[in-house]
């Protein structure tokens, strides 16, 4: 096994853009050339930190349900989000934590639209969530 | 050398021609096109005895990042043709899948243009890039100026009676309907969308519907020769072209020249004069936060298309992930109540 797969993705990424695209015969395969060498530095950035970003969101969106549970226990949706705050994903496989991570997502589209009207403070530490969970997900790519 | 399959279709091609034309048609070379996903694109060179014509085949993908219908956006090219706007000539739309196993329309060549404002992006391009910004804007502000009803689009086009309302709707069944994942950012978007819904257009006009850079040829000079792309026209309100022209996405990352073009009031002064409008602020606002979310929406359905679909296109799994990471970030960015403009302009 090569360890740091995300550093191999990588390199075969700048391979792809550097040698493989600028030789190709035609446009049209330059350009895929090209977008497939974008998706590998993604994929590359993904790999390293797919299992830590959706626990951070998991733990956050825990945090966010809990402040509702006590501000609003009586609020739409509170049974469904107690459970979730009791439960872990079922094994640290991305695809389970995926199940996990989306399970908890649509719980807190629910909440959310319900503070919108209800709780302006709790409305924003959502959006503080929002504004993370996008951070952390970024993709930070050069020009290729 | 060109691959046996790309030349069997050129021969294909050849063989439909010859049959529209009256005259025979030798192919004398075939490439595809990168770009304008939603179809197959081909640049065609003919032999018409002895001269030399260059044709653009456009067919329909297995699966496609937009799904739209191709004669609603031929005869909308044929409207825009008669109308004077600068579009490539519409030659033959052609249903039948027995010629090329799918449907295609074919189109006459503008040659030695070129849609790469990437390409302008250097200080020696600064007079070139003004002057394609500068028809950009006054040529979508013409396009406004238009009644949609004598270009004739009226008659296979809806006339909606709340445009705003319509393409809401519409885009949030799209990403209802083929995300794979929930969209926190999207459900919130469409929250504030149809909280702040503005009232019905006062004026309706032809809207291109993906009108941004990268959907245009341009000549050396700087002159805009052909609009393309218009899958997605439809009737609706002039404010929605103009604020997907300027959404921060097409110049990213540098979001200081709307699509890396023209600081965005230039821009927003050239459409103004050029379609006798003055942008009703408090509804454009609305209309910005709406094209990043119908971005949103056509990125997330081009993931579906990648993951369940037959066609592996690169570009499906580039708007996947890398175009629906930005659009996000860019949507918090103006929603979030402190707006941090990381990544986009304060709304307008």
């Amino acid at each position: 096994m090569i360890p740091q797969a995300s550093r191999s993705l990588a390199d075969l990424a700048m391979k792809l853009a550097g040698d493989i695209a600028p030789a190709t015969q035609t446009e049209y395969a330059a350009a895929n050339a090209g977008l497939m060498a974008m998706l590998l530095l993604a994929l590359a950035q993904e790999q390293e930190r797919a299992a830590a970003v959706r626990m951070l969101d998991i733990d956050e969106m825990k945090l966010l349900f809990r402040a509702a549970q006590d501000q609003h226990p009586d609020a739409p949706g509170a049974g469904q989000r107690a459970s979730y705050c009791e439960r872990e994903p079922k094994s640290l496989l991305i695809s389970d934590l995926d199940r996990f991570h989306a399970e908890g997502l649509e719980a807190l589209i629910g909440l959310h639209a319900w503070v919108d009207e209800e709780d302006a403070a709790l409305d924003r530490a959502i959006w503080d969530f929002l504004l993370h969970h996008t951070e952390r997900h970024k993709f930070e790519l050069p020009p290729l | 050398m060109v691959p046996a399959a790309l030349e069997a279709l050129g021969l294909r091609l050849c063989g439909y021609l010859q049959a529209q034309w009256g005259e025979p048609v030798a192919l004398a070379g075939i490439e595809q096109i990168p770009g304008g996903a939603s179809r197959e694109t081909y640049r065609v060179r003919l032999d018409l005895r002895g001269l030399e014509r260059v044709v653009i085949l456009r067919r329909d993908p297995k699966t496609s990042l937009i799904d739209t219908e191709r004669a609603h956006e031929y005869r909308t090219y044929e409207a825009a043709f008669r109308a004077g706007l600068p579009v490539p000539e519409p030659l033959f739309l052609e249903e039948d899948p027995s010629w090329l196993e799918r449907p295609f329309s074919v189109m006459a060549e503008i040659a030695d243009c070129s849609s790469r404002v990437a390409d302008l992006a250097g200080d020696e391009q600064a007079e070139v890039r003004a002057r394609v910004g500068a028809e950009k804007w006054a040529l979508l502000g013409r396009l406004a100026a238009m009644d949609p009803h004598a270009l004739g689009v009226t008659s296979f086009m809806p006339v909606p009676e709340h445009p705003a309302a319509r393409e809401l709707e519409y885009w949030a069944g799209v990403i209802d309907a083929d995300a794979l994942h929930p969209q926190p950012v999207a459900a919130a978007a469409i929250r504030w969308l149809r909280a702040h819904l503005p009232p019905p257009s006062d004026r309706l006009a032809l809207v291109h519907g993906d009108y941004r850079s990268g959907n245009f040829l341009f000549a050396p000079d700087g002159s805009i020769k052909g609009v393309l792309d218009w899958e997605m026209a439809h009737v609706g309100d002039p404010l929605e072209d103009l604020a997907w022209s300027l959404d921060p996405l097409w110049p990213w990352p540098d979001r200081h020249l709307a699509g890396g073009l023209l600081p965005r009031e230039e821009a927003i002064a050239l459409w103004e004069q050029a379609s006798g409008m003055r942008v009703d602020r408090e509804a454009f606002r609305w209309w910005q936060v709406f094209a990043s979310l119908k971005g949103l929406a056509i990125w997330i359905s081009s993931t579906e298309d990648f993951a369940h679909g037959e066609s592996k296109e690169p570009i499906l799994a580039v708007a996947g992930w890398v175009m629906t990471d930005r659009q996000n970030r860019i949507l918090v960015d103006r929603l979030h109540p402190d707006a941090p403009a990381r990544y986009a302009e304060p709304l307008l």
